[in-house]
C-alpha cells in the first residue's frame, strides 16, 4: 500500500516546488508598443503630422502618386509646360486656360472649369470626360490616388 | 461528452445538459449540496451525489475527477459507476469534475460522498491511513501515478454507482409500496417482477434524493459485472477524430492576445538585459516583457509574437550550472559513486549480510548502467490562457493537476481562491509532463501584467530545452551465483530517488541477501515525473543485471527468473504467460534474439518478451509480447491500449531518447535531434492480459513501459553476445 500512495508524490513535490518562495515577480522591464484594439502606428510616428494636418498629409502622400504625372506635367509655378500644361494653380480655373500651351479644340471647348471633382472624374478617365482630349495617358483608377493627387496640386499651388 | 469548461470556450458551444425538467433533490445538509450549483447546469437539475447525476430524460452522467490525457479515463471510470448503477450504457453521459476542492481525490467516500460512509470491506485498506489526511491536507486532484482506476475507480464511482442504485431502490419501494429486496434494477429501470412493474430512473430521482445515504453500499461481485471488464469504446474517441474536441490550446476568448516565451537556457539564470528595439518596431507587436527568468513577446498574433521574439537579443546571469557538461555529469556521479563505496549512501533496504555473501559467492557478477535525462515530447506544446482582471482570474490549461493550478493561479496572481476559476480541456499528451506548474505561473504572470487575456504557447524549442526531465542515472551492481548458479546476493548503489520509493527494490526476487543504497548528486536541472517514473530508468538496471546474472549462471533467462519468482504464484503465471506467448523455447534465425523482463510497478504486474532482428543495417524491434496482471482490467481494449503505446514511448526512449547538457544548457532542440518512434519502427505488440484478483487493482498508464528497454536489450544480447550498458541503443555499435 505505501508504494500506491508513493507513486503520487513526485506530481506532489514538483507542484509545490513550482509555486514556490517567489511565485509572482513582476516584470522586471515592461515595454507597452501600443494597446490592443489600438491601430498600429507608422514607423516614423514621431515625424507624423498630427490629425489636424490631415490635408498636408494626404499631400505628402500626393507627392509620391504625382510621380506618375511628372513626365507629362510640372506643378511648380513658372515651370514650363512639356507634353501636358503647367498645372500649378489649375484648380479653379477653366479648362484650357493655361498660357502657351496647346490644347485640343476637345478640351478648350469642353466649357470645365476645375474644381476638385471635375478634376477628379477627368482623371478617373480623361478620354471619356473629354472625348477627343490629347491626354492620351494619365488615368488613374484608383479613387485615393487621384484624391491625393488633387490635393497636391492644390498644396503645391498654394505653396 | 459534457465539459465543464466549455461554457468558458466562446464558441466551442454549451455545456451538455440542455432541457433538464427534473432531477434530484438534494438533501440541505448534505455536502453534495454545496456542489450541485457546479455540475447541475439544467433547471431543477440536481445532483444524486456528487459522482453521479439523473436527469429527467433519465440520463445518467458521470462526473469524472479525473483528466483525459489519451489514456482513456473518462470511459472506464464511467464503465465502473453505471455498473454499479445499473445503468444503460447508451444512456451514460461523462462529466469532468470542475477544479473544486470538493472533488479532490482525497474526499472520495466518507467525507464527501456522504459523512458517515462506511466503505466496504475490499476497499477499507485504500481508503484509510496516511493518504488520506495527507490528501486532504494538499487538496488532491491528480491524474497520474497510474492510480485513477485502482484509486478513483475502486473506491469512489463504484461506491457512488452503488450508493445511488441503493436510494433509486429505496424511493421505489416506497412509492409501490414493496420491500426492497423485491426490487431490482437494470438497463436504468427499477423493476418489480412480482407485480411487473417497471419505471426508469428518473421518475425516482428526486425521492431518491430524500432516502438515507447507505452507510455500506454493497459493491457487485465480478459474476454480476454488466460493463467492467467489457471492452467498451471510448467516448472521447469521436471528437477526437473529427476535431471537434477542445485541448487546452484551442481556448479562445475575445480580444485574446498571444505570447510566445524564451526563458534562460540555463536554468536559474535571470535575464540581465534584453535589447528589443527591433521587436518593439514589428508587426502586431503589444508589449514585451522581461520577466527576470524569461522574456515575453505579447502580440496580436502568435506568428508575430514569436517572430519578434527571435529578433530580442538577450544577456543572461552567469551560474555554476553553467560549465556543467554532459560527460563532466557522469563522472561526477561516477565521482560519488566511487566515494560511496561499499558502505556509503542512504541504504533504501537491506537483507542479511550481502558483503559476507558476495565476498563467499562462487560467481561474482558487477556491471555499470547509465541512462541520459529524457523530455515528455507531448504532441500538443505547452500551453496555458490566462486573464487576470478586476480582481478575478481565469485560466485555462490542459493540466493533470486542475487543482493545483487553481491554487498556483490564485497565487500568482493575488486574487482570492475563491475568485480564480480554472478551466481544464483535454490533454494532448501528459506523461507527468502536465502535473507541473510551470506554464500556469507563466502565463498568469504575463496576463496579471497585460491585464487583457493572454494565450502562451510554447514553442517546440522552449519544450525541448525547458523541460522537467526523466533524471539520468548511473547505477552500479553486484550479484553472487553460488555454486549451484542460485542467487546469494545482490548489491545495489544509484544515484538519485525519485518516486516511486520502491522502484530500485525487488522484493518479489527470492535473494537472501540483498542491499540497496542510493545517493543525490546534485544538478541544476529540473527533475519531474516520466511515464512510470523511477521504474524506467531501474527497471532497465535491474532486468539487465537480473539477465547478466543469468548468463553467468548458465542459466535461461526465463529459468532463472523463474527460479527468483518461487513461491509468488501471482508473479509465476504471468512470466509463464509471457513465455508461453512468445514461443520461448523455439529456434530463432541466426542474428536474431529473444530478451525477457519482468517488472511489477504501480500494482500491476507485467512480463514482457521483445523479439529483435540484427542483420539489417539497423537494429529492428520486431515484436513485444506483453503479459500483464492488472488485478481486473475494467475495459481490456483500454488496457492493452495502454500497454501497446507503453511500448511505443518506452522505445522511442530505449532507442534514441537523450537530453544532453553543454554549457549548462539542454542541447537538443526538436524532433529533429530528439526523434520519436516512426510508425515503421513500431514493432508488433501481442497483449495478454490476466485478472489476478479483483480486489486489488492495479494501474495501466505506466507498468507497461519499464520491462521494454531491458526485453529489448537482453534481446540483442541473445542475438549478438553484446551487452548493452547505457542507454539510448542509438550509441551503441553492433557490427
Amino acid at each position: 500500500m505505501k508504494a500506491k500512495l508513493r507513486a503520487l508524490s513526485p506530481c506532489l513535490l514538483m507542484a509545490l516546488a513550482a509555486c514556490g518562495s517567489d511565485p509572482a515577480p513582476e516584470p522586471t522591464e515592461q515595454i507597452i508598443v501600443r494597446e490592443p484594439g489600438a491601430q498600429p502606428s507608422a514607423p516614423d510616428a514621431s515625424q507624423t503630422p498630427a490629425a489636424d494636418e490631415a490635408g498636408s498629409a494626404l499631400a505628402e502622400a500626393g507627392k509620391q502618386a504625382f510621380n506618375s504625372c511628372i513626365a507629362c506635367h510640372t506643378i511648380k509655378k513658372g515651370d514650363g509646360n512639356r507634353i501636358g500644361p503647367n498645372l500649378n494653380g489649375i484648380i479653379g480655373q477653366a479648362a484650357g486656360a493655361v498660357s502657351d500651351f496647346r490644347y485640343s479644340a476637345a478640351m478648350t471647348s469642353s466649357g470645365i472649369t476645375w474644381s476638385k471633382e471635375e478634376l477628379d472624374s477627368f482623371l478617373a478617365n480623361p478620354a471619356a470626360k473629354i472625348p477627343g482630349t490629347t491626354m492620351m495617358a494619365g488615368a488613374v483608377s484608383d479613387a485615393d490616388q487621384r484624391a491625393a493627387i488633387i490635393a497636391y496640386i492644390e498644396d503645391s499651388s498654394a505653396n | 461528452m459534457g465539459k465543464w469548461t466549455r461554457r468558458a470556450f466562446i464558441g466551442a458551444g454549451v455545456a451538455a445538459g440542455g432541457a433538464l425538467v427534473v432531477g434530484i433533490a438534494v438533501r440541505p445538509g448534505n455536502p453534495v449540496d454545496q456542489l450541485s450549483p457546479l455540475v447541475a447546469k439544467g433547471e431543477g437539475e440536481k445532483l444524486i451525489n456528487a459522482w453521479v447525476k439523473i436527469d429527467a430524460e433519465n440520463i445518467v452522467t458521470a462526473i469524472v475527477p479525473h483528466v483525459e490525457m489519451g489514456q482513456g479515463i473518462f470511459t472506464s471510470l464511467a464503465q465502473m459507476l453505471a455498473d454499479e448503477l445499473d445503468a444503460d450504457w447508451s444512456k451514460v453521459r461523462i462529466l469532468e469534475a470542475p477544479a473544486d476542492a470538493k472533488y479532490s481525490s482525497s474526499h472520495i467516500g466518507r467525507e464527501f460522498l456522504a459523512p458517515n460512509l462506511e466503505v466496504p470491506e475490499i476497499l477499507e485498506p485504500t481508503v484509510s491511513g496516511s493518504f488520506l489526511s495527507l490528501a486532504t491536507a494538499m487538496t488532491l486532484q491528480i491524474t497520474g501515478g497510474s492510480f485513477s482506476i485502482r484509486g478513483t475507480g475502486q473506491r469512489a464511482m463504484r461506491t457512488a454507482g452503488a450508493a445511488a442504485r441503493e436510494m433509486l431502490v429505496a424511493a421505489a419501494a416506497e412509492k409501490w409500496k414493496v420491500p426492497a429486496a423485491e426490487l431490482r434494477t437494470e438497463n436504468s429501470m427499477v423493476i418489480h417482477d412480482k407485480s411487473s412493474k417497471s419505471e426508469p430512473f428518473a421518475n425516482f430521482a428526486e425521492a431518491a434524493a430524500e432516502q438515507n445515504l447507505p452507510a455500506k453500499p454493497t459493491l457487485k461481485s465480478p459474476k454480476d459485472y454488466k460493463l467492467m471488464g467489457k471492452t467498451i469504446a471510448r467516448t472521447d474517441i469521436p471528437a477526437k477524430s473529427d476535431g471537434s474536441a477542445i485541448f487546452g490550446i484551442d481556448a479562445d476568448l475575445p480580444d485574446m492576445k498571444y505570447a510566445a516565451v524564451k526563458a534562460a537556457p540555463v536554468v536559474g539564470a535571470t535575464v540581465e538585459s534584453m535589447d528589443a528595439s527591433v521587436a518593439k518596431n514589428m508587426p502586431g507587436v503589444l508589449q514585451i516583457l522581461n520577466m527576470g527568468d524569461f522574456v515575453a513577446v505579447v502580440a496580436d498574433g502568435y506568428w508575430q509574437a514569436e517572430q519578434a521574439l527571435a529578433t530580442i537579443e538577450t544577456r543572461y546571469s552567469k551560474t555554476e550550472g553553467d560549465t556543467l557538461d554532459q560527460d563532466a555529469l557522469f563522472a561526477r556521479y561516477a565521482t560519488m559513486l566511487d566515494e560511496a563505496g561499499d558502505s556509503e549512501g542512504d541504504v533504501e533496504t537491506e537483507n542479511g549480510d550481502v558483503t559476507n555473501a558476495f565476498a563467499n559467492a562462487a560467481t561474482k557478477i558487477e556491471a555499470e548502467y547509465k541512462v541520459p535525462f529524457l523530455a515528455h515530447a507531448t504532441m500538443e506544446p505547452m500551453n496555458c490562457t490566462a486573464w487576470v482582471r478586476d480582481g478575478k482570474c481565469d485560466v485555462w490549461s490542459g493540466t493533470q493537476s486542475p487543482l493545483m493550478a487553481r491554487k498556483t493561479a490564485a497565487e500568482v496572481s493575488g486574487i482570492d481562491y475563491d475568485n480564480v476559476t480554472y478551466h481544464n480541456a483535454f490533454l494532448g499528451g501528459g506523461f507527468g509532463r502536465r502535473s507541473e506548474m510551470d506554464v500556469i505561473i507563466m502565463a498568469t504572470r504575463i496576463a496579471k501584467a497585460t491585464q487583457y487575456p493572454v494565450k502562451m504557447i510554447w514553442s517546440r524549442e522552449e519544450d525541448t530545452t525547458q523541460d522537467h526531465y526523466r533524471p539520468s542515472a548511473t547505477s552500479r551492481f553486484q550479484g553472487g551465483l553460488d555454486e549451484n548458479g542460485k542467487a546469494v546476493s545482490w548489491s545495489n548503489i544509484h544515484t538519485h530517488l525519485f518516486d516511486p520509493q520502491e522502484a530500485p527494490t525487488v522484493p518479489y526476487y527470492k535473494i537472501a541477501n540483498h542491499k540497496i543504497r542510493k545517493i543525490d548528486v546534485p544538478t541544476h536541472l529540473r527533475f519531474g515525473p516520466w511515464r512510470s517514473v523511477d521504474h524506467s530508468q531501474h527497471g532497465y538496471f535491474i532486468e539487465s543485471f537480473v539477465d547478466e546474472m543469468a548468463h553467468a549462471a548458465g542459466k535461461d533467462g526465463y529459468a532463472f527468473r523463474r527460479e527468483l519468482l518461487a513461491g509468488s504464484p501471482r508473479h509465476l503465471k504471468v512470466l509463464d504467460k509471457v513465455a508461453e506467448m512468445s514461443g520461448w523455447d523455439q529456434p530463432l534465425p541466426a542474428g536474431h534474439g529473444r530478451g525477457i523482463a519482468f517488472v511489477p510497478s504501480f500494482g500491476t504486474i507485467v512480463a514482457e518478451v521483445a523479439e529483435v532482428d540484427m542483420t539489417g543495417a539497423k537494429l529492428k524491434v520486431k515484436t513485444v509480447y506483453v503479459a500483464a496482471d492488472p488485478g481486473f482490467a475494467v475495459n481490456p481494449d483500454g488496457f492493452a491500449a495502454q500497454m501497446e503505446s507503453s511500448i511505443a514511448f518506452g522505445l522511442t526512449a530505449a532507442l534514441y531518447g537523450e537530453i544532453s547538457i553543454k554549457n549548462g544548457a539542454v542541447q537538443q532542440s526538436n524532433f529533429h535531434d530528439y526523434p520519436i518512434l516512426r510508425i515503421n519502427e513500431m514493432p508488433d505488440v501481442k497483449v495478454e492480459i490476466i485478472n489476478g484478483d479483483h480486489k486489488k487493482l492495479g494501474g495501466a498508464g505506466e507498468p507497461g513501459l519499464p520491462p521494454l528497454a531491458p526485453a529489448v536489450t537482453n534481446a540483442i544480447f541473445a542475438a549478438t553476445g553484446k551487452r548493452v550498458r547505457e542507454l539510448p541503443l542509438s550509441k551503441a555499435q553492433f557490427t
